[in-house]
């Protein structure tokens, strides 16, 4: 197992370099003026785009802008985010924490939810619950985010004003913003929540969760569907296989029998399901996170890519393949828990 | 399950926080973003927003006039014969946030730091011209081959363009009289900064030993990017990028501390939030977005849309135009097809022919467009200037959608040729942009019913490539458009009509010797009325040769909740008007 984990994080360096020599190259595809149009925001700096290309250095060839950022990173110098306003490498410091928050609030519902109703539907093949089930996660799957979300924050904002977009209220962000200022509150993690209650401020630790219930239920929606089915049909075929029926021959009692022997093996599939769905959540949830004012990584690197943000753009694509590596080894190592058969020797 | 549910609602109810912000804050909720608040980097409304109320100008703006100064960080201005030497007398008592004395120093250091950075992306360029006679830095004026010596030539001129007799006394020393300067000196850019604090946190340290290193620097991750100490009436609390910018009174602000106490400048990209953020008074205003909006935003309780029916004469500053590109390039270009008069392209030099140009001039339909795009809040202007403009003339003829003058002029274009064998043209426009997408297809629709030989390609581009297609002159029509840096008629003018200096007029090869003289007559000309005389010539003749359609102008409104007092708009304001002049 440790030679297994050591071999995958071997493989990080290798991805660096595939990742961003990647990018650089694909930049190439464009001109030093589409290059420059980044930097072009109002039509009073279109006369100055010569000037734009020279200070910025968009004309150099591909190698050499590749090693001038290859050494700056070197030095930790990631380069300045122009869609973030920041360096990158603090761009990412600040909302990574705040996409954390999101996908692991929206995780437990997904996966919880999914479970419960996929072993729910498939146990009860064809009675009401499966086919409240059904309905649910055909709903859920073909349900677009955008619609939900804006349905969401039309009733429980508009109508019932309930929940309020953004990661904090208008008056918290007042105080919080003036007790950082003045030293009063300090932000240890950059995590809201985990620096909320250490400040000892359990008003803003509250508000900070009710602002990520609307983005948690939109997501919850969507993505426990995909749970919900791949368990119930994952379960239904593990009830018919012989280990199942020997189980059963056997004596054992059918909560026994359900749990331990078909619900163990069924969960495989849904591991690596919920392995994607929390790289998938960890990278940012573009749509929540613009409708829900949410300030995560999503909406950063969509930005980013859309607007040729060079720096950005390559860190954040890093940063995406160190979570995606990491995260599927997270997953392989668990297949090895819940699997007996799968050894990685 | 039920018992969960229960205790969910519960818990919902126990956390509503009903909305409306408290009577001493202000909270605008926005899109887009802060860029920097270094004065001598910010050219986007936001960081002008946020600029124009933490620092201050020499002489700002009287009220909502975008002509008439009133003493601000200065209590007077005078200007000499020849307009070459701006003295102005500083007020006294003056404190920075940060506790520093504001003297001439500060505007000294202010305007060198800017001339000597002079970013190509910043809004210098348009300072440095009165002080250097260029609008580049010192390393693109000066090229490649510069010796040591052209340097030091350089830094002189920098070093002199501001003295300082006594502390409260700044001189300005012009390269050439320009009668935009005071305008120019209301942009943010001019803005003292407090020089002691900027030196001591890492800013150019204002000597010549230093000053080659800091040419063209980039502002943006330096201290002064996301701190500020002016003395304006509102200082920086914090500045959190692409969530929001918090900011408190200045207590200590020498005009008196503001009524608002607290500001909150929040982004929030969404416009269904913000709308139901000012529904639910959570935000003071909004900007809108959207002019198809408005209906979701008016009639709902508590709130007032400014200017709606134009009641409070609110008048834009902004321009757009179709531009005909006269000076097409001719190699390997897709948007002109055959590169020939023969019906399937057209000719590099299509739009020589003022035929042309005016037969599209009388195939738009500004009427229509005013009432669909501008849901029916705008109105028509004859010249590439605001009516609210010194040397606006309301005398001077404009096009109006006349589909048999159209087809007149057509059938003269190219000696009949264009009538005869018909076109095929491309009308592009960056994507996203539903207003200029809109123009395109209106005037699409109207050239092709004149003529069935005319087939009109509306061609959406996205931002990057159309700036690269645009300098490569390879557009054949394309919407632009313009809003001021400076209140003064020149940066219209010549952006749009000087064919060698103007930005536009380059790109689009459009280049009349009569008319560069008037608008370079005009742009040093320091006798107000004789200026006016000049700007109406040129538009008079900007009518006979017709380089663009002029776009209709959007009536400018606001939005706010309606307890807000003291609202006005000041075109030449990013934020319309100062937050110290409000109160709830």
């Amino acid at each position: 197992m440790f030679t297994f984990i050591i071999r995958r994080l071997l493989f990080l360096p290798v991805v660096f370099v595939g990742v961003t020599l990647g990018i650089v190259l694909l930049m190439q595809l464009l001109s030093p003026t589409q290059r420059a149009a980044s930097y072009v925001t109002s039509p009073q700096q279109l006369a100055n785009v010569e000037a734009i290309i020279k200070r910025y250095h968009l004309a150099d060839p591909w190698y050499v802008q590749y090693w001038t950022w290859l050494r700056e990173a070197a030095k930790g110098n990631f380069g300045y985010s122009k869609v973030a306003k920041m360096p990158v490498l603090k761009a990412i410091g600040e909302r990574f924490p705040s996409t954390v928050e999101l996908a692991l609030a929206a995780l437990l519902p997904i996966v919880g939810v999914g479970i419960w109703f996929g072993t729910a539907a498939a146990l009860n093949r064809d009675k009401l619950i499966d086919q409240v089930t059904r309905v649910m996660s055909i709903v859920g799957w073909s349900l677009p985010t955008f619609v939900l979300g804006i349905w969401l924050l039309v009733i429980f904002y508009g109508a019932l004003n309930w929940f309020t977009p953004g990661q904090i209220t208008g008056k918290h962000a007042i105080e919080l913003a003036n007790e950082i200022a003045n030293g009063t509150f300090h932000r240890y993690t950059h995590f809201l929540t985990i620096d909320s209650l250490l400040n000892g401020r359990f008003d803003i630790f509250l508000d900070d969760l009710k602002h990520l219930v609307l983005p948690v239920i939109t997501l919850a929606a969507v993505s426990s569907a995909q749970i919900m089915r791949v368990m119930r049909s994952s379960l239904l075929d593990a009830l018919g296989q012989d280990y199942v029926r020997t189980a059963r021959s056997k004596g054992l009692a059918e909560v026994v029998v359900n749990n331990k022997h078909a619900r163990k093996n069924a969960l495989i599939p849904v591991l690596t399901l919920s392995g994607f769905t929390i790289i998938g959540l960890l990278g940012g949830v573009v749509i929540t996170e613009t409708i829900f004012n949410y300030p995560g990584m999503g909406s950063f690197i969509a930005n980013a890519a859309t607007q040729l943000d060079y720096s950005s753009v390559l860190a954040g694509a890093v940063f995406i393949a160190i979570i995606v590596v990491l995260a599927n080894l997270v997953v392989d190592v668990l297949y090895g828990l819940v699997d007996p058969r799968i050894r990685y020797n | 399950m039920k018992r969960v549910l229960i205790l969910v609602a519960v818990a919902a109810f126990a956390m509503v926080a009903f909305g409306q912000s408290a009577k001493d804050t202000f909270v605008w909720q926005t899109f887009g973003g802060v860029d920097t608040l270094d004065p001598a980097m910010a050219y986007d409304t936001s960081s002008g927003t946020i600029l124009e109320n933490v620092y201050e100008p020499l002489m700002g703006y009287k009220g909502d006039s975008a002509s008439e100064y009133a003493p601000r960080l200065a209590t007077g201005v005078t200007v000499s014969q020849d307009g070459k030497t701006v003295t102005y007398t500083l007020r006294k008592g003056v404190k920075f946030q940060s506790g520093n004395d504001f003297t001439c120093k500060d505007v000294a250091y202010t305007i060198k730091r800017d001339l000597v950075t002079n970013n190509p992306a910043s809004a210098i360029w348009f300072l440095a011209q009165p002080f250097t006679g260029s609008a580049a830095n010192a390393s693109d004026a000066l090229g490649k081959d510069a010796t040591d010596a052209d340097y030091a030539k350089y830094w002189k001129m920098i070093d002199g363009a501001v003295t300082c007799p006594d502390d409260y006394t700044a001189v300005m020393h012009l390269h050439a009289a320009d009668p935009a300067f005071l305008a120019k000196m209301a942009f943010p850019a001019a803005y003292p900064i407090d020089s002691k604090w900027a030196i001591a946190n890492g800013a150019w340290d204002g000597t010549e030993a230093t000053w080659r290193k800091y040419i063209g620097q980039d502002g943006h991750n330096t201290y002064l990017n996301d701190h500020a100490s002016g003395t304006g009436a509102y200082q920086l609390v914090s500045w959190t990028p692409g969530q929001r910018v918090v900011l408190k009174a200045n207590e200590n602000y020498w005009g008196g501390a503001p009524a608002i106490k607290n500001v909150l400048y929040q982004i929030v990209d969404d416009q269904n939030a913000r709308i139901l953020a000012l529904k639910n008074g959570d935000a003071d205003r909004i900007s809108l977005g959207s002019l198809s909006a408005l209906s979701q935003v008016e009639g709902l309780p508590g709130v007032k849309v400014y200017n709606r029916n134009g009641d409070l004469g609110w008048t834009s500053v902004t321009v757009g135009a179709v531009s005909m590109n006269e000076k097409i390039k001719a190699d390997n270009n897709p948007s002109i097809g055959s590169g020939k008069l023969d019906g399937k392209g057209i000719p590099p030099d299509f739009f020589t022919d003022v035929h042309v140009r005016k037969c599209f001039n009388y195939a738009f339909d500004y009427q229509a467009y005013i009432k669909q795009v501008l849901l029916g809040m705008g109105n028509t202007i004859n010249f590439l200037l605001p009516p609210s403009f010194l040397g606006y003339d309301k005398n001077v003829p404009e096009y109006t959608f006349d589909l048999e003058k159209a087809a007149a002029e057509c059938k003269l274009a190219w000696n009949g040729q264009l009538w005869s064998n018909g076109m095929k043209l491309v009308i592009s426009y960056n994507t996203g942009n539903l207003q200029r997408q809109t123009v395109a297809d209106i005037l699409k629709s109207n050239l092709e019913y004149l003529n069935p030989k005319f087939n009109v390609e509306v061609r959406g581009i996205a931002w990057p490539d159309f700036l690269a297609a645009q300098r490569a002159k390879e557009l054949p029509v394309y919407i632009s458009g313009w809003a001021p840096d400076y209140a003064d008629p020149d940066n219209y003018v010549t952006t749009y009509y000087d064919g060698e200096n103007g930005y536009y007029a380059a790109y689009e090869g459009f280049n009349n010797a009569q008319m560069n003289q008037i608008v370079r007559q005009a742009a040093t000309e320091t006798n107000p009325e004789a200026r006016k005389l000049l700007y109406s010539q040129a538009a008079h003749l900007a009518y006979d040769l017709a380089p663009y359609i002029n776009l209709p102008q959007q009536r400018p409104m606001m939005e706010l909740r309606s307890d807000v007092q003291g609202v006005y708009l000041n075109p030449m304001y990013s934020g319309q008007f100062l937050w110290k002049d409000i109160s709830k």
